[in-house]
C-alpha cells in the first residue's frame, strides 16, 4: 500500500514565461493592497480586476476557444491561479464561475447554455453563484428540499439556499433543486441556471463574524424558468455537484488562503532571524512545500483524465489544517509586545486570518467529512 | 525509469519480505543476501559496474526497506558507494557506510577524531564521512568502536580514530543530506505499513459487536494516519525528483523535516488503534513504531532542520520564498 503515489506535475513548455507574465499582469493591474487583503483573497471580490484577467486570457483558461476560452493545458492554469493565490491578488468575483461552473456547462451544458454564458464568464463579466446548501442542508446535502415542478415547457422553483457566496454580485446561479416530489436523498435531483433578476429571487445578505458581506441567503418564490435553464438530464443533479465538488477540493486556494501571513512573518523575522522564528519559518515553510507537491500531483492527476477524488480530500483537509494552524503558531511565537492590537502588516493579518480562519475548514466540505471520505477511500464504511 | 524500477521494487519487495520473516536472524546472514542482489551499486552508471538507478528508486527501495522493518543499511551502503565514485576515491571493500557526524580533523592525509552514531559502523569496513568541504574515507580497521543502538536496537556506533590513513577528496556531497533522505524513504514506507496494519486490525477487532473500524472516531483517526502517511510519500517522491534534476539541498531538507513530524504522530496513531495487542513484543508493530521513533532524530531533528530552513528562506526576504519555489519545482 502507497498512500500518495505522486504524480509528475510535467506542464507543456513556457512556464518560467508564463510566470514572468502573469507576475507582470499582477503588477501592473491589482490594486495595491496592505497584507490582510492579500490574505483568504479569493474571497476578496473585484470586477475591474475580473475583466483585467479576462482580457489578459486568464480566465476559462482550458475552454475551447470557441466558447470564448484560450485551449490552454490545465497546468498552465494552475501555475497562472498559484501566482495569482501567492500574491494575494483579488480574484474573488470570478473565482467560482471559473473554477467550477463553466467546467460543469462545458461538461453538461447545452450548447445554447454554452455560447450564451461562457465567453462572458472567461471575458470577467459574468459571475455565478453556487446554490447547493439550505437552512436544513449542510453536511448533508441530500436532504435539500428546495422543489421544482414542471409547469407547461418550463419550471416553478421554490425553496430557500444559504450561505450563497457572492450571491449579491453574480448574476446567474446555479441550484441545485428536487424535481421529484418526494424522492429520496440524493435521488430526483437536478440543476439549474438562474438568473438572479429573475422575479421571485430574493438576495439578502449575511453579515459574517468580522463585518464582511460574503455570503447570502437566496429566497425563490415561485421562480418561472424555462425547460433550456436545466443542467444536464433531470433527477442527473448528485451525479454533477459530487463532479463539481472534487474540482473544488485540490487547488492551491486549499493551502495558500494564509500565505500572507508567512510573508510577513519573514518580514518581521528580517534576513537573520532569531532561532525561535526561523525554527517557524522552516517547519511552515516544510508544509508548504509539501502541500504543494501534493496539489500538484492531484492536479496532474486531473490533467490526466483520472479521478482523485481521495487525494482531493487528503489535500483539501491537510491544507486546511495548515492555514489555520499557520496564524496561530505565529501568534504564539510572537513576543508579548506584539499583541493584536498593534498595526503593524503582519499584526492586521495575523487578526484577520486568527478570526475568519475557522471557516476554512467549513466551506467546501467540512474536516470531519472530509475525513469520512478518506476513510471510505481506505475501506472503513 | 519506470519499467526498471517496477523490476528493482520487485526483487527488492520478495528479497526483504523473506528478510522480515526472520527479524532475528544475525547481520551476518542478512547481508550478504542483500548485497548479492546489487542494492550497494544501485546509484552508480552501468559503465561503473552499477544498476544505472536514479533517486526516484532509491527512494523506491528505501521506502520498501522501511515499510518491512528491515535492520540493514541498505540505503547507507548505496549513498557510500554513489559518493566515493563521485569523489573519485576508491571503491568501498566490503560493507560502506555513512557517518551523520564528525567530530575531528585531517593532518597529512591522517584522521584523528570520532564518528558519531554511525549506522552498522561497526560491521562496515569502510566508512564515508563529509568533512570540512571534502569527503573522507576511512577503513574500521583502524578505529577503536563504540557501540551504541538505536531504540529498536540496530547498531549506530562510535568509531573513534587517532592519525588513522584518510582519503580525502574535495566534494559539494553533505551526507548528512543524502542520510536524511534515506530516513524519509523510510519513514514513509514504515507508515503506510503501519497505517496498512491499523486499518486491517481496526476491521477485525470486534468490539460492542462491530468491527471498531466502524465506530467514526477510529475511522477519523485512521484518516489524519492516511493523511500524515501521504504527506510524506509525497515530500519524499519530491525530493527525489529535486535530486534527479539538479542540487535538492532544499527539498531534502523540507522532506526529512515533514517526515519527522509524521513520524511522531503515525507512531502514536498506530498504537492507539491497536490497542494493548501492538504493546507486546510479540506483535510486530513495535519493529516499525520503535524505528520511527529512532529516525525521527537521525540524520537532523526537526529543529535542525527546520532551523537550516528557516534560515535560508529569511535570506530570501519577503517576496523570495514564492519565486524560489516556483523557481526550483519549474527546473524538476
Ligand atoms: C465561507 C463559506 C462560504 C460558503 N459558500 C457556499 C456557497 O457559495 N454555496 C453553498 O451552497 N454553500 C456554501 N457554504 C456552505 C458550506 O458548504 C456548509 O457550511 C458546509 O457544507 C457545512 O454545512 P453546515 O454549515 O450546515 O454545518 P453542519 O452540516 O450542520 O455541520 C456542523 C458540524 O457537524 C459536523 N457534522 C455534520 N454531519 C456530520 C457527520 N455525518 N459526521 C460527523 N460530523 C458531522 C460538521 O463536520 C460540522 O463540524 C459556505 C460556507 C462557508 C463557511
Amino acid at each position: 500500500m502507497q498512500t500518495f503515489d505522486a504524480h509528475p506535475f510535467d506542464p507543456p513548455d513556457g512556464v518560467p514565461t508564463l510566470r514572468r507574465e502573469v507576475r507582470d499582469f499582477i503588477a501592473r493591474e491589482a490594486p495595491k493592497s496592505d497584507a490582510a487583503s492579500r490574505a483568504n483573497c479569493w474571497a476578496v471580490c473585484d470586477a475591474d480586476f475580473s475583466k483585467a484577467m479576462g482580457k489578459a486570457g486568464y480566465i476559462g483558461m482550458t475552454w475551447p476557444v470557441e466558447y470564448g476560452g484560450h485551449a490552454r493545458h490545465p497546468l498552465h492554469r494552475y501555475v497562472v491561479l498559484e501566482e495569482l493565490l501567492a500574491a494575494g491578488a483579488p480574484v474573488g468575483m470570478h473565482w467560482i464561475a471559473d473554477r467550477q461552473s463553466g467546467p460543469l456547462l462545458l461538461r453538461y451544458g447545452t450548447e445554447e447554455q454554452r455560447r450564451t454564458h461562457l465567453p462572458s464568464i472567461a471575458a470577467g463579466e459574468t459571475y455565478v453563484c453556487i446554490g447547493m446548501s439550505e437552512p436544513g442542508a449542510g453536511s448533508d446535502l441530500a436532504s435539500i428540499r428546495t422543489q421544482g415542478v414542471r409547469d407547461g415547457d418550463g419550471w416553478r422553483i421554490s425553496g430557500q439556499k444559504v450561505w450563497t457566496t457572492n450571491a449579491h454580485n453574480a448574476q446567474l446561479m446555479i441550484a441545485l433543486v428536487r424535481t421529484v416530489e418526494g424522492s429520496q436523498r440524493n435521488e430526483g435531483l437536478t440543476q439549474f441556471l438562474i438568473p438572479l433578476d429573475t422575479p421571485g429571487v430574493t438576495v439578502r445578505p449575511i453579515i459574517d463574524l468580522v463585518g464582511g458581506h460574503d455570503f447570502n441567503e437566496v429566497f425563490l418564490d415561485d421562480v418561472h424558468v424555462p425547460d433550456s435553464a436545466r443542467v444536464g438530464p433531470e433527477g442527473n443533479g448528485w451525479k454533477q455537484v459530487t463532479a463539481e465538488l472534487s474540482l473544488e477540493r485540490s487547488g492551491p486556494e486549499r493551502y495558500l488562503s494564509s500565505y500572507a501571513a508567512l510573508v510577513e512573518l519573514i518580514r518581521f523575522a528580517g534576513p537573520d532571524p532569531e532561532p525561535v522564528l526561523a525554527v517557524l519559518i522552516g517547519r511552515l515553510t516544510a508544509e508548504l512545500w509539501t502541500l504543494r507537491q501534493m496539489s500538484q500531483s492531484t492536479a496532474a492527476k486531473l490533467a490526466a483524465g483520472e479521478d482523485p477524488a481521495l487525494e482531493a480530500a487528503i489535500v483539501k483537509d491537510l491544507g486546511n489544517s495548515f492555514e489555520q494552524e499557520l496564524p496561530r503558531a505565529i501568534q504564539a511565537a510572537l513576543d508579548g509586545a506584539e499583541d493584536l492590537s498593534a498595526a503593524t502588516d503582519l499584526t492586521r493579518v495575523l487578526a484577520l486570518l486568527l478570526q475568519v480562519s475557522p471557516s476554512f475548514s467549513l466551506r467546501g466540505g467540512t474536516r470531519e467529512i472530509l475525513r469520512g471520505i478518506i476513510a471510505r477511500g481506505l475501506g472503513l464504511r | 525509469m519506470s519499467e526498471t524500477r517496477t523490476l528493482l521494487t520487485d526483487t527488492a519487495d520478495r528479497l526483504f519480505t523473506d528478510l522480515a520473516a526472520h527479524p532475528d536472524a544475525p547481520f551476518a546472514e542478512v547481508w550478504p543476501s542483500i548485497a548479492e542482489a546489487g542494492f550497494e551499486s544501485l546509484l552508480l552508471g552501468e559503465d561503473e559496474g552499477g544498476f544505472g538507478g536514479d533517486w526516484g528508486d532509491l527512494f523506491a527501495v528505501a521506502r520498501l526497506a522501511g515499510s518491512h522493518a528491515l535492520a540493514a543499511p541498505v540505503g547507507e551502503a548505496a549513498v557510500a558507494a554513489w559518493a566515493l565514485t563521485r569523489a573519485g576515491l576508491t571503491p568501498a571493500e566490503g560493507l560502506a557506510t555513512i557517518a551523520p557526524a564528525v567530530d575531528g580533523c585531517v593532518e597529512n592525509g591522517r584522521f584523528t577524531g570520532s564518528l558519531k552514531a554511525t549506522p552498522w559502523g561497526g560491521a562496515a569496513q569502510t566508512v564515508v564521512a563529509t568533512h570540512a568541504g571534502s569527503l573522507l574515507r576511512l577503513q574500521t580497521t583502524d578505529c577503536r568502536i563504540e557501540s551504541g543502538h538505536s531504540p529498536v536496537g540496530e547498531p549506530r556506533d562510535t568509531l573513534t580514530f587517532e592519525g588513522a590513513v584518510a582519503e580525502a577528496a574535495p566534494s559539494d556531497i553533505d551526507l548528512l543530506a543524502c542520510g536524511a533522505f534515506l530516513r524519509t524513504a523510510q519513514i514513509a514506507g514504515a507508515l503506510d505499513a503501519a497505517l496498512a496494519a491499523s486499518i486491517a486490525y481496526a476491521n477485525e477487532r470486534v468490539q460492542f459487536g462491530k468491527p471498531i473500524s466502524k465506530f467514526q472516531t477510529v475511522q477519523q483517526t485512521l484518516a489524519i494516519f492516511a493523511i500524515e502517511a501521504a504527506a510524506v510519500n509525497s515530500a519524499g517522491q519530491a525530493a527525489a525528483r529535486a535530486a534527479d534534476a539538479g542540487v535538492a539541498d532544499f527539498e531534502f531538507a523540507a522532506a526529512k523535516l515533514r517526515a519527522n513530524i509524521a513520524a511522531g504522530q503515525g507512531a502514536a496513531l498506530a498504537h492507539q488503534v491497536h490497542g494493548a495487542i501492538g504493546f507486546t513484543q510479540e506483535h510486530p508493530l513495535h519493529r516499525l513504531t520503535r524505528r520511527l521513533a529512532g529516525w525521527r532524530s537521525e540524520f537532523g531533528s526537526d529543529r535542525f532542520w527546520a532551523q537550516r530552513l528557516g534560515r535560508r528562506v529569511a535570506g530570501l526576504g519577503p517576496d523570495g520564498l514564492w519565486p524560489e519555489l516556483a523557481r526550483r519545482s519549474d527546473a524538476a
